[in-house]
C-alpha cells in the first residue's frame, strides 16, 4: 500500500493561481508526508486556490486531515480547498469530523468550476 | 487468525492494514464495516507508534491479534510503550469538531475515529503492556 500524489499548478480564468493535487492509494501517517510537500510547493508557487482530486483515494486516515489544516495554514484561511469525488469512506471522514464544512465538495470533476 | 507481530515504527502500518482487512474479510464485514474498522486499528496504532514509541524515545513492538466467533469479530493491539490511556483524550478531541478548520489546532481526531468506527473499543494496562480492544459484531455488519 502506497501513496501517489501529483502536482499540477495552473493560472484561472479570474487570474487566480490554483494547485491540483491527484492523490491515489493509501494516505496515513507514514504516507502523508510526501502529500505534505506537495501541498507546500503548491504554496511556494503561489496557489491561492487547492484541488484535490480523490477519486483514486481508497483509504485516508486523520492524518490526512492534518494535512488539510496545514495548508489553511499555509497558503491562508481565505483559500478555498475542492474536494473532487472522493470514495464513500474519506467522505465519511470528512463529514464525521466536520471538515466537510470548510472545503467545496464536488461529487464529480468539473474544472469549470474551480478553474474559472 | 494468526497473531501478526511487527516493529513499532510508521512502515508497519501498511502490515497492519492488511492484517485487519485480512480479518474483515474472515468475518465477511461489509465494505464500510471493514473501512470503519481499519480506520480505528490504524488511529490508534498510530497515536502509540509516535506518541507511545517515537516521542518517548522508546523502541518496541506492535502486537496484534484477530479473533473470531459467530457473533463478532474483535482485534486486540498491545504495545508496551508508556500507560496511555485514549479515553480522557476523546473529549478534548469531541471539542475540536464544533470549530472552523482554520482554528483548529494540528492534533488528531484519531481516537474519535477509532471510537466511532467500531461496536466497542476499550482500552486496559495489563502488566508492562497496553491493551486496546476493538469489536465489530458480524450480524449488523450489513446494516448501515
Amino acid at each position: 500500500m502506497a501513496l501517489d500524489v501529483t502536482l499540477e499548478t495552473k493560472t484561472s480564468a479570474s487570474n487566480v493561481k490554483i494547485g491540483i493535487i491527484t492523490l491515489s492509494g493509501d494516505l496515513d501517517a507514514s504516507t502523508a508526508p510526501t502529500f505534505k510537500t506537495e501541498v507546500e510547493k503548491a504554496a511556494n508557487e503561489g496557489a491561492k486556490r487547492l484541488v484535490l482530486k480523490l477519486s483514486g483515494l481508497n483509504y485516508m486516515a486523520s492524518a490526512g486531515l492534518r494535512v488539510l489544516i496545514f495548508s489553511k495554514q499555509k497558503m491562508g484561511t481565505d483559500v478555498d480547498i475542492y474536494v473532487v469525488a472522493p470514495q464513500e469512506g474519506v467522505l465519511d471522514t470528512l463529514e464525521k469530523t466536520g471538515f466537510i464544512q470548510g472545503v467545496i465538495l464536488l461529487e464529480k470533476d468539473e474544472p469549470e468550476k474551480y478553474e474559472q | 487468525m494468526e497473531s501478526l507481530t511487527v516493529p513499532g515504527n510508521l512502515d508497519s502500518l501498511s502490515a497492519i492494514a492488511q492484517y485487519v482487512m485480512a480479518a474483515a474479510d474472515a468475518a465477511g464485514l461489509d465494505k464500510k464495516a471493514s473501512y470503519k474498522l481499519r480506520l480505528a486499528v490504524d488511529e490508534v496504532t498510530t497515536n502509540i507508534i509516535i506518541h507511545g514509541y517515537e516521542e518517548n524515545h522508546l523502541q518496541g513492538d506492535v502486537y496484534m491479534m484477530a479473533d473470531l466467533d459467530d457473533s463478532s469479530l474483535t482485534i486486540t493491539v498491545e504495545d508496551t510503550a508508556t500507560a496511555f490511556d485514549p479515553f480522557p483524550k476523546l473529549s478534548l478531541e469531541e471539542e475540536k469538531i464544533g470549530l472552523p478548520m482554520e482554528q483548529r489546532p494540528i492534533g488528531g481526531l484519531g481516537v474519535y475515529l477509532a471510537i466511532q468506527g467500531v461496536d466497542k473499543f476499550f482500552y486496559e494496562r495489563v502488566g508492562d503492556r497496553n491493551r486496546n480492544t476493538f469489536v465489530v459484531k458480524r450480524t449488523t455488519a450489513n446494516a448501515q
